[in-house]
């Protein structure tokens, strides 16, 4: 990203509002002065500790590695610690992530992620297979990606389905987190058609938002997203390969029985 | 007018989807190109000249409905018209999107839309299509009964290794090759498996860029072919076989 020279001071601008006490919201404006290397984390606390402590605002590790800073920064959203006010220009407009309800000021609820996170189906190992589980690093690599996943939930604040949509939609962070484990090598369940039908895979119109702010840098849509509506489409829409499955059928089932008797 | 007709007027939202009766430039620029390129296709036709082959014509027109439905069913063009053409949304910032609650969605859900899952059956197609723009390369390299090379087939062959890219770096295609399978190490010949899904990976990470080099090339093509019939001196001779 290139950098803009800036003033020795910038304008923050920060979302107040609490909605335990009064109905309206409102942009409080301070002037910060500018440090070398300073991030929007720096900037806000700043602010917090010199000209007003009032401002709700969660943060923890300051390294990228929590999530807990999440925010949309000049509508955008992104990590606080993680973008520079060097990036940004002089006036930074900070407010929290409006997908989700708030609490005061900054910080949002995002445990209803928690509550969506329920509805996947848990890791079901394989019958077959003695212990302990050897993998190889070819087969776990796909998975490995998706464990980056800080939880950070700004995939989610900034996909349209999520935010203005629908509700049916549980969000590119849980379709991620479905994958890490239907990519899994010793997993045997598969949730493609399961987050097709109440997970509303289908909604996502694969504009790639979430791709594009996550800051752990996964392809959420080209190794997540689409790998799992190709595999819904195997199982749903494919007459030909519904059909070769259909087929298929009774063997996997004797395998699945062999399994159980190794076992 | 009558009273019917106003009945209709009223609800020309339930005959047109919404988002294209929003104000929206990039909606009406690129209506524009697809009636020029009508034009051009069916009233002013440049099928061959010298040689080459338009890419368009390569083996028929009646082609282009099926490599339309491939572009139109790719994962790299479903992101650019859903953000441009229809604004779901028309960017990432929230300040910019030209997204609300208020415009309905259904996503990819609606009986249209869920024709994007076949998006494979058109890969199908474009694979089987592929080899003719090789053989447009052939053609235009023996056209006068030697072996010549001249500058217009080099830019044949380099359009036909462009769609060759662009077909290959396809999603559904990864999927099929080995996105599918969850272990490679536990099938027959899956280290070579797991070596072409990587490469193949690979380029799939650049297939919203090929899909618009490749489309854009095809129209150059087309251009250099429109210059060379209207007289343009722009070809020349590269190579002459004996």
């Amino acid at each position: 990203m290139k950098s803009i020279t800036i003033d020795k001071t910038v304008k923050l601008r920060v979302f107040r509002k609490d909605p335990k006490k009064a109905a309206g919201e409102r942009y409080d404006e301070f002037d910060v002065p500018v440090e070398e290397g300073m991030s929007v984390l720096d900037a806000v606390n700043y602010a917090v500790e010199n000209l007003d402590s009032t401002i709700a605002v969660r943060w923890n590790c300051k390294a990228a590695r929590c999530g807990s800073c999440a925010a949309e920064i000049n509508s955008l959203p992104r990590l606080m610690c993680k973008t520079r006010i060097s990036d940004l220009g002089n006036v930074i407009t900070v407010g929290p992530m409006r997908a989700f309800p708030l609490v005061r000021d900054l910080v949002a609820d995002v445990s209803s992620n928690f509550k969506i996170d329920r509805n996947i189906p848990e890791f079901r190992p394989r019958a077959a297979g003695k212990e302990p589980w050897i993998m190889y690093d070819a087969d776990v690599s796909r998975s490995h990606e998706f464990r980056l996943c800080i939880e950070c939930f700004l995939c989610q604040d900034v996909c349209h389905v999520v935010r203005d949509h629908n509700a049916k939609y549980f969000g590119p962070r849980h379709i991620v987190k479905a994958a890490s484990l239907d990519m899994h090598p010793l997993d045997s369940a598969d949730r493609s058609v399961m987050l097709t039908k109440q997970g509303g895979l289908g909604l996502c119109n694969v504009t790639k938002c979430c791709q594009e702010v996550c800051p752990e840098h996964i392809s959420i849509t080209d190794n997540a997203i689409i790998p799992e509506k190709e595999r819904a489409a195997d199982k749903m829409y494919d007459p030909v390969l519904m059909l070769l499955d259909r087929l298929k059928k009774p063997n996997v089932e004797k395998d699945e029985k062999d399994g159980h008797e190794h076992q | 007018m009558s009273k019917r007709m106003k009945k209709m007027d009223m609800n020309i939202n339930k005959y047109v989807p919404g988002e294209f009766l929003e104000y929206n430039p990039r909606l009406y620029a690129f209506m524009a190109l697809i009636a020029i390129a009508m034009l051009a296709f069916f009233v002013f036709p440049v099928k061959e000249f010298m040689g080459y082959i338009d890419p368009f014509y390569s083996p028929t027109i009646l082609i282009l409905p099926l490599v339309g439905l491939y572009r139109l069913t790719c994962y790299a063009y479903r992101k650019d018209y859903n953000r441009h053409i229809f604004r779901h949304p028309a960017a990432c910032p929230v300040a910019d999107r030209m997204d609300s609650k208020a415009r309905p969605y259904t996503g990819e859900t609606s009986a249209i839309f869920k024709a994007e899952n076949l998006h494979r059956y058109f890969l199908y197609a474009a694979i089987i299509i592929l080899p003719f723009f090789f053989y447009d390369v052939y053609v235009s390299l023996t056209y006068s009964g030697a072996f010549v090379l001249r500058l217009g087939s080099v830019i044949l062959l380099i359009n036909a290794v462009l769609l060759t890219l662009y077909v290959f770096s396809c999603h559904s295609l990864r999927s099929l090759i080995g996105g599918r399978n969850d272990c490679f190490s536990c099938m027959k010949a899956g280290a070579l498996r797991k070596k072409v899904y990587d490469k193949q990976s690979w380029i799939n990470a650049h297939h919203e860029e090929l899909a618009w080099i490749s489309l854009l090339f095809i129209i150059f093509v087309d251009l250099f072919l429109r210059g060379l019939a209207a007289g343009m001196p722009i070809d020349f001779t590269l190579m002459v076989m004996p």
